[in-house]
């Protein structure tokens, strides 16, 4: 992995007093695949529409591709984006987006866009108001990939599918992935898709920026603790305590050490998986939030 | 960008279209039958001055009831048509691409949002004038002899609104706010009320009746009280705005009841019980009429103001440029909310 394809320094966007983003630092290397995770309201779509070039931060500075995101040709051009609601012209078919593409983008794959449906069986000639909620998904996943974009960014794309649609999207996306050149953002708060295809994770919740990393080096770093309830506090000067479940006389930690850190005597030490890391900030976010 | 946009609203284009071509198949005929019919009668009345009627056309011809429902329901189609613009085209032009998010399809594609906008609002509004100059020219065409018969196309409201240039600045001003109006509240039913709460307030209310008659200084013509010797002093196919009675102090009555009248003149009417009804000149005709004489010696007398017929065409050359600064300032607040606002 290379150089940063997005890097985001303070981002913030607010709609009238209501900050919906707000001190958003990311940073997502080039070729990877970034699990954008968060609970509804998180502000992942605000932070997409903003790398996209469709909203416009309130403060803040963001890099895509090493550019400032704006509505620009050639910034569009390396761009491939799908909102949430996967938008199509209803009473085009399939075969008129495969054209419209290729009007509306001066690259565009369009042979590759008509065998890939083909292949997923997606009838060309039918309107596409009249194809299933996968069928759609596939069409415009399909279109995006033609413009042959540098970064691909998608909101929440399979959380309207069924699991049958949302496993055969994300099969596409993997292929895609695979055939190279690609950095990929996935919105979702559905841990289990992001698992599969994602080698990066930014956890965005109330807002805010809580973890930024790949997904090796978070299982690395991350540790679940066990041990005397007493101690707990004497450990929280050592360590950075994420997420903390006491009983008692018994204290359950997720920790995140450094490389050089060392587990104190007396508490026992076990690898949480990448989704109760991830739960642990969102959690630790809430907790936030009461306070 | 040109396909696309063809394709997405070939389907209004072909409606239109075909909307044209019926209405060209009822203007044709009728307009040919209406002018043939005219230039008959006006030579058998040549040979035979006497015939009856001929004194008085416009009263005698066409007056079946086809022609008459003809004759009212054709200018005020063309009156409504930019209407049905501003609503069918105007205001989902925009409002159905945010409602959908298919402009966050549109945008992320590699075309500015400037040139998407740009090549969308240039058809749109090209085929708006293009269609509304064609039905306004048939109309135009078809109006001649009604114009000629009434000796009038600048006075009414319908024959003024559905003939010559305006309609295709109506049209295009209509199209124009359905469009911003879609950009600014985002949804087409929103629009599609606000732009014909303010077609009908503009065009149909406030245009006509109070911004029309103000284009140039009327012209002011005044005479004794009696019948027919004002309108004699107006000039055929003038625009009458307005016409009072005066009194002597300069006060003007715009409708003129007995209690208007002095004292001496009451007592004519009273002794001979004629009461007087409405605007103008008195009830009982004739040279000579004591009423009249009474009031002209109490020093009243009648008052018009009229814009000739001649500034027909001014009148439609302003009328049609207001409208049309109206619609750059609609497409200009299109051009902000479209490109300073996010998706």
């Amino acid at each position: 992995m290379g150089a940063a394809a997005i890097q985001t320094k303070g981002l913030g966007k607010r709609y009238g007093s209501f900050w919906a983003l707000e001190n958003c630092d990311i940073s997502v290397p080039e070729g990877s695949v970034s699990a954008l995770v968060g609970p509804n309201g998180a502000g992942k779509s605000t932070l997409l529409k903003i790398l996209v070039g469709l909203s416009k931060a309130s403060t803040g500075e963001s890099s895509v591709l090493k550019r400032a995101p704006v509505q620009h040709e050639d910034f569009l051009s390396d761009i491939g984006y799908l909102a949430q609601e996967i938008p199509l012209y209803k009473n085009l078919n399939a075969a008129e987006h495969i054209t419209m593409g290729q009007h509306l983008n001066k690259r565009f794959d369009e042979q590759h866009m008509t065998e890939r449906l083909k292949e997923l069986k997606i009838p060309l000639d039918r309107p596409v108001g009249k194809l299933s909620g996968g069928m759609r998904a596939q069409v415009a996943l399909a279109l995006a990939l033609a413009k042959k974009p540098k970064l691909l960014l998608l909101d929440e794309p399979v959380a309207a599918l069924d699991p049958l649609a949302r496993h055969d999207f994300l099969s596409s996306l993997a292929q895609a992935v695979a055939d190279g050149g690609l950095t990929v953002v996935m919105s979702s708060h559905l841990l289990a898709d992001l698992e599969r295809v994602s080698d990066h994770v930014i956890v965005l919740a109330s807002g805010q920026t809580q973890l930024c990393d790949d997904i090796e080096t978070v299982l690395h770093e991350h540790k679940l603790l066990v041990g005397p309830r007493a101690e707990s506090k004497d450990l929280a000067e050592s360590v950075q305590i994420i997420h903390e479940t006491h009983t008692a006389k018994q204290s359950t930690l997720l920790v995140r050490l450094s490389k050089s850190a060392k587990v104190p005597n007396g508490w026992q030490q076990h690898e949480p998986n990448i989704e109760e890391i991830i739960l642990a900030y969102m959690g630790q976010a809430q907790e936030g939030d009461a306070r | 960008m040109n396909w696309f946009v063809f394709r997405q609203h070939r389907k209004q284009f072909l409606i239109v279209g075909i909307l044209l071509i019926a209405f060209a198949a009822l203007i044709v005929p009728t307009g040919n039958h209406f002018w043939h019919t005219y230039q008959q009668t006006l030579a058998s009345c040549k040979q035979n001055p006497a015939t009856p009627n001929c004194s008085d056309l416009s009263s005698s011809l066409f007056q079946t009831s086809t022609d008459q429902m003809l004759l009212h329901f054709v200018p005020a189609a063309i009156v409504l048509l930019p209407l049905l613009f501003g609503i069918f085209w105007g205001a989902p032009l925009l409002a159905n691409e945010y409602g959908e998010g298919t402009n966050k399809l549109a945008w992320t594609q590699g075309v500015s949002r400037r040139k998407w906008l740009t090549t969308k609002l240039a058809w749109i509004l090209v085929a708006t004038a293009v269609f509304m100059g064609a039905f306004a020219t048939l109309t135009t065409w078809w109006a001649k002899t009604p114009n000629i018969l009434n000796m009038d196309r600048f006075a009414s409201e319908a024959s003024f609104d559905s003939q010559g240039i305006v309609p295709v600045a109506y049209g295009l001003f209509a199209v124009a706010f359905g469009i911003a109006f879609g950009a600014w509240f985002r949804k087409t039913m929103v629009a599609v009320g606000v732009v014909f709460g303010l077609f009908i307030a503009v065009a149909l209310i406030a245009v006509p009746n109070f911004v029309r008659p103000h284009y140039a200084a009327p012209i002011t013509v005044t005479a004794p009280m009696g019948p027919g010797i004002l309108d004699s002093k107006i000039p055929t196919g003038a625009w009458v705005i307005e016409r009072n009675i005066v009194d002597k102090n300069g006060k003007a009555f715009n409708s003129f009841n007995l209690e208007n009248m002095p004292p001496q003149c009451q007592k004519i009417i009273q002794a001979s019980r004629v009461g007087t009804t409405g605007k103008g000149v008195a009830v009982k005709a004739g040279p000579g009429d004591p009423i009249d004489a009474c009031l002209n010696n109490a020093g009243y007398h009648q008052t018009a103001k009229y814009q000739p017929s001649y500034r027909y065409w001014d009148f439609q050359r302003i009328e049609a440029g207001m409208y049309l600064a109206l619609t750059a300032i609609a497409i200009g607040a299109t051009y902000w909310l479209v490109l300073k606002r996010d998706a």
